[in-house]
């Protein structure tokens, strides 16, 4: 297993990401965060994010679906932001945040990268 | 970088600023400190980092007790667990964090009672990822905050928990709470029995006292009410009939 570190630096590596947070979603509280910087305060982020999926996941049981979320995508003007949940036992409860510009991005590969960080996470 | 951990805990702040190593200990817990950042933290009402390891399910109570035993004396329990394959250095860092934070809440709460530091005091957990006293302090203040605005009665943070006698509408996660809510149990005792960490507890007990899922102890602290001003019982004792009279005609009209 990387640790919280690796993982981070291993996220801002992908293409067009300008920064990435691990996040405990019942605390709000960022375990770990790189780049952002002043136009993206991430601790900021982690925390209001963290009622993002708190709303999914109660409209998934709303709506009576048994399923797991995999990740999140929100789509602004210049930006993607990439939430991804992750799954095993010690991790339960944390999600991975990545912000990706959007002009630089590949979407497709960003998703694929993220899944990859987060089995190397959980290993 | 100083001022939220002015707010906090004005020791903390000069003891990171000397970069001291030691122990903080206040009424609810302890902070242990290397180089003036904060390594490892206690508090009896935190469940410990051995809880949320054994809850993760890669390590049984028998591989921690043996680490405590063989590693405890030479302060290295946490690079003894990592190096013997029980755990990984991820799990152990996003546990230590989980369980750092969570103590360090407890401990730097208000009316935590007066600060001691014993200098040169260092746990036998080791070092596995100290963060900055400033970080800790922040944290711990943005917390509160954060239960302040979800419901704000410190009193649901430490009575058993009580389900409201219909509790339709609560989330997994919250029927999970609930099922354990005997009458007895704090909110504290809950989150050791499912081995999360108990700020995350408040933050979900909170959330339902606020919905009305469980009940909110009186707050012993809450000032008397505020007296009537002396005009009200002033007014004569006759009914106003006019305004009994629009209030039929307007119920009437509605029904």
């Amino acid at each position: 297993m990387a640790n919280t570190e690796t993982a981070l630096k291993e996220a801002l590596t992908i293409e067009g990401a300008v920064g990435a947070a691990l996040v405990d979603y019942s605390s709000g509280m960022a375990l770990g965060t790189i780049g952002g910087g002043k136009e993206l305060d991430l601790n900021v982020a982690a925390a209001g994010n963290t009622d993002v999926v708190r709303a999914k996941v109660r409209t998934m049981e709303h709506l009576g679906l048994k399923e797991d979320i995999e990740d999140i995508l929100i789509t602004l003007g210049t930006q993607y932001h990439l939430i991804r949940l992750l799954k095993s036992r010690t991790s339960a409860g944390l999600f991975l945040y990545l912000a990706l510009d959007k002009d630089r991005a590949n979407l497709a590969m960003a998703r694929h990268q993220l899944r990859k960080i987060e089995n190397e996470l959980e290993v | 970088m100083s001022t939220p951990t002015a707010a906090v805990s004005p020791t903390l702040t000069r003891l990171a600023e000397e970069r001291a190593t030691g122990v903080l200990v206040r009424d609810h817990g302890a902070l242990y400190l290397s180089d003036g950042q904060v390594v490892h933290a206690e508090s009896p009402a935190a469940p410990g980092l051995d809880v949320l390891l054994i809850a993760g399910g890669r390590l049984g109570r028998t591989g921690w007790d043996d680490a405590v035993a063989r590693a405890g004396a030479r302060r290295e329990v946490g690079r003894f667990l990592v190096d013997s394959g029980q755990v990984t250095g991820g799990e152990l860092e996003l546990c230590h964090l989980a369980a750092l934070h969570d103590a360090a809440f407890f401990t730097l709460g208000p009316a935590g009672g007066p600060t001691r530091f014993r200098y040169g005091v260092a746990h036998w957990m080791g070092s596995i990822r100290p963060v900055p006293a400033a970080d800790v302090a922040r944290e711990a203040s943005r917390r509160r905050g954060l239960l302040e605005a979800l419901w704000p009665y410190p009193g649901v943070d430490t009575a058993p928990l009580r389900p409201a006698p219909a509790s339709p509408g609560a989330s997994r996660r919250q029927r999970a709470l609930l099922a354990l809510a005997d009458g007895v149990r704090t909110p504290p005792a809950i989150a050791r029995v499912i081995g999360r960490p108990a700020f995350n507890t408040l933050v979900e007990v909170r959330r339902m006292a606020a919905a009305g899922l469980v009940e909110t102890p009186p707050d012993p602290a809450c000032t008397p009410r505020a007296r009537l001003p002396d005009w009200v019982p002033d007014f004569s004792d006759d009914p106003d009939i006019a305004l009994l009279r629009r209030l039929r005609d307007a119920l009437e009209a509605s029904l």
